[in-house]
């Protein structure tokens, strides 16, 4: 083709301003595959980090509504306020799974807690101190006020979110605990209660309801509560001292076979997307929830630790939008040079027959021959500084992100970091070995991959297009004719 | 014109030796008042250009400001023609016409029975006729033999060596075959024409047009380009337009046709 022999003659001759050219967009390669790459990473981070957090949904009473229908400074009023508060209809486990019965609700998790008495072991407790026991749900305190113990049955490792946000980190836990702890009477117990009663490890304690039944548990593991200035600070004790950790069924049990037991039962449900919660919310008001209830999302957490990752992609966007404006700025003013000093060329290429279409594509090619060598090189410069470049820029998020997967992992009782935890990895087949699993970051590196080259190659190719439109339109406009009589 | 001599425009003595002083001279505004004559001899003659009430303005002159008004000519094979003309009277203009550089404001050209509005103008230029410029037009960054080849390439000749040809139309324009590697503006002006002139040799058009060919040139130069037209008309049998100041040109011509300052 000679169309591509004399754009190889011009690219020779004009060996000084191709140069140039090439130099430009070496740069401007260099600078694009170093901002892709790091743009890339810190989208796998967020990514990464999203999926981290299930979209959770949470029921909780909505508290200002309550309170905006009556006026706390009237007596009357507080007398109202009470009523109405007991009156509120709490859900039960039946409710929950109906509830969860919904095409916006992918899984679901709870816990269900009931209030027992001990019978071989005793409430730690100071005489004097009348402290309630760590509460749940909403409205039922007194009923498990009044007993000595509250056994929160959690119904997956998903559940045991005390565990993973490292409220509750594990002291002692037998070898086969996560084996066993979903399935039958066992309970982890915190340290102290274990210290008052000098409890260990495969002990069996007894509760007992108000009737006089009696439930047997094993200890297969000993907790500690991280005291981060929440507790009652009268109290020696932590607000979980006389809580027992078991599995959602054992709770279950105990339930069916004393119906008289008030149970409080706590859902999270794993929703597909945030934007469905309103609907969700209408459908548990028609499922029979009641009104003063809303829907709460972690949508909020799961958020708050990308806005530094979402603050530098968005600098690297602006780095890359500047580059490329620049670049295209410096390389249409060079090609509208170049097409008027060739303008002769063009003149005496037209008279001899060389159609307009040829021409363009004679001067495109030279172009794309340049610039694709220099894209080349510049991505191969900006591939080998990439890395290091945005692995620093991002170091601390990757590294807070193991970090969080280490601790979660201490949090469930790993000696040493990930040994307790299995590898992060499929994260379903884990929960399926009944493993505690909590996905963090993927380790990521900041690399330049196929992607990041062919946006590389999209990028620059229109660069040099767009570019060089300019000087294409005034090869079409051109009158051979008048330019070589300008010649003369 | 004195020596204007209508009986001999159908005159068939081509080859003879004598044909210079049975010169046809034609003025534009009279060849309209003969049309019917006019139109009885094309009929018998080989016309393969004809240029029928052509008017040209500029895109940007005024309303009425024509560089060219009604022109009709016609050119046959195997003759040489010289179009002459006070500066100004529009000889180039009617040349980048003829070579499609341009297209007619009003009237049309028809080159072999098709007119220049139905032809791809681009291929016409790069297969149908040759161009020669009094500036040559080469490209001064390439060889002799480079240019020449470009020409070819533009045409789309299928040809094994190229470079070979080259020098061979250069060898017939009197270029030494030295000469085909080098860059041009290492050549005279008279050099520089005849690579022009090869250049536009190099496909083998019908019809050869020039403009003032021999401007730059010397006396002794100018004849023997003169004489490479000659040949080309009357023993390959194609048709040479040559726009002229030069009484030199005028006498080794065939027909003159006279351009005439438009009226303002
Ligand atoms: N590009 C142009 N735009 C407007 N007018 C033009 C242009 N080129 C030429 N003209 C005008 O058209 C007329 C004819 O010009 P042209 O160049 O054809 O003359 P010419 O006969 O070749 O003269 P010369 O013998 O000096 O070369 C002139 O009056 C000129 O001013
Ligand atoms: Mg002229």
């Amino acid at each position: 083709m000679f169309i591509l022999k004399n754009a190889w003659i011009s690219i020779k001759r004009n060996k000084g301003r191709n140069i140039l050219i090439g130099i430009i967009i070496l740069i401007i390669a260099c600078a694009c595959t170093i901002t892709l790459a790091i743009k890339n990473t810190a989208v796998d981070l967020i990514d990464s980090y999203k999926n981290a957090y299930d979209k959770e949904v949470t029921i909780s009473f909505d508290r200002s509504n309550m309170m905006k229908d009556f006026d706390p400074s009237q007596s009357e009023g507080r007398e109202n306020a009470r009523e109405k508060f007991d009156n509120i209809a709490s859900y039960t486990i039946s409710d929950v799974l109906s509830f969860a019965d919904s095409e916006y609700i992918e899984s679901y998790y709870y816990t269900y807690g009931v209030g027992l008495n001990g019978n071989n072991i005793e409430k730690a407790e100071i005489e004097s101190n009348n402290n309630m026991p760590n509460g749940f749900g909403h409205g039922k305190e007194n009923n498990i006020s009044s007993t000595d113990f509250t056994l929160t049955g959690y119904s997956s490792l998903d559940a045991m979110s005390e565990f993973i946000n490292g409220t509750y980190t594990m002291n002692e836990i037998t070898e086969n605990a996560w084996d066993i702890a979903f399935d039958g009477n066992y309970v982890f117990i915190n340290q102290e209660l274990a210290d008052y009663n000098n409890l260990n490890l495969n002990d069996k304690i007894v509760l007992e309801d108000e009737e006089g039944n009696t439930y047997e548990f094993e200890i297969i593991g000993i907790f500690k509560e991280n005291e981060e200035g929440n507790g009652e600070p009268m109290s020696m004790f932590s607000n979980s001292a006389n809580t027992l950790v078991t599995n959602a069924s054992a709770v279950t049990s105990i339930t069916t076979s004393n119906e008289d037991l008030q149970a409080t039962i706590n859902p999270t449900f794993i929703i597909d997307s945030y934007d469905n919660v309103e609907k969700l919310q209408d459908e548990f008001y028609e499922k029979g929830l009641d009104e003063n209830f809303v829907l709460q999302t972690n949508e909020e957490i799961a958020l708050s630790g990308v806005s530094s990752i979402e603050n530098i992609n968005s600098f690297a966007t602006t780095f890359l939008v500047i580059t490329l404006i620049i670049g295209g700025i410096v390389l249409f003013v060079i090609n509208m040079i170049n097409i008027r000093e060739r303008k002769y060329e063009i003149g005496v290429l037209r008279t001899i027959g060389i159609s307009k279409v040829k021409l363009t594509m004679q001067f495109v090619s030279e172009l794309v021959i340049v610039s694709v060598v220099a894209l080349v090189l510049g991505a191969g410069i900006g591939a080998v500084s990439s890395k290091g470049v945005s692995n620093s820029l991002l170091e601390s998020e990757i590294n807070s992100s193991n970090e969080r997967t280490e601790e979660i992992g201490k949090n469930f009782g790993g000696p040493n970091g990930n040994e307790g935890m299995p590898d992060r990895g499929n994260r379903d087949e884990m929960r399926g070995k009944g493993m505690p699993v909590v996905q963090a970051y993927d380790s990521i590196d900041a690399v330049v991959d196929m992607k990041v080259l062919l946006e590389l190659l999209g990028i620059g190719l229109s660069l040099v297009l767009v570019s060089s439109i300019a000087s294409m339109v005034s090869i079409q406009r051109f009158s051979p004719l008048t330019i070589l009589k300008e010649r003369s | 014109m004195a020596d204007k001599e209508k009986n001999n425009y159908v005159s068939k003595d081509k080859l003879g030796k004598n044909f210079t002083h049975k010169k046809q001279i034609v003025k534009n505004n009279e060849v309209k008042d003969n049309k019917e004559m006019k139109e009885k001899n094309t009929s018998s003659k080989d016309i393969i250009l004809s240029i029928k009430n052509a008017s040209y303005r500029y895109s940007d002159a005024e309303e009425n400001d024509y560089a060219l008004r009604n022109v009709s000519f016609d050119f046959e094979s195997g003759k040489i023609y010289a179009i002459r003309g006070r500066s100004g009277t529009g000889k180039t203009t009617l040349l980048s016409l003829i070579s499609g550089l341009e297209r007619c404001t009003e009237g049309e050209i028809i080159f072999d029975g098709k007119s220049l509005k139905d032809r791809n103008l681009d291929k016409y230029r790069n297969s149908d006729i040759g161009i020669v410029f009094q500036s040559y037009n080469l490209l001064p960054f390439m060889t002799a033999s480079e240019n020449i080849i470009l020409s070819m390439d533009a045409n789309g000749l299928k040809l094994k060596n190229k470079k070979e040809k080259a020098i061979e139309l250069m060898e017939k324009v009197g270029l030494k075959e030295t000469y085909a590697d080098r860059k041009v503006l290492r050549l005279s002006g008279g050099e520089q024409q005849r690579v022009a002139i090869a250049r536009s040799l190099s496909y083998n058009p019908k019809m050869i047009i020039a403009d003032e060919p021999t401007g730059n040139l010397d006396k002794q130069t100018e004849t023997e380009i003169l004489e490479i037209f000659e040949k080309l008309a009357h023993e390959e049998k194609k048709c040479v337009i040559i726009v002229t100041h030069s009484q030199n040109v005028c006498d080794a011509v065939d027909v003159i046709y006279d351009l005439k300052k438009v009226a303002k």
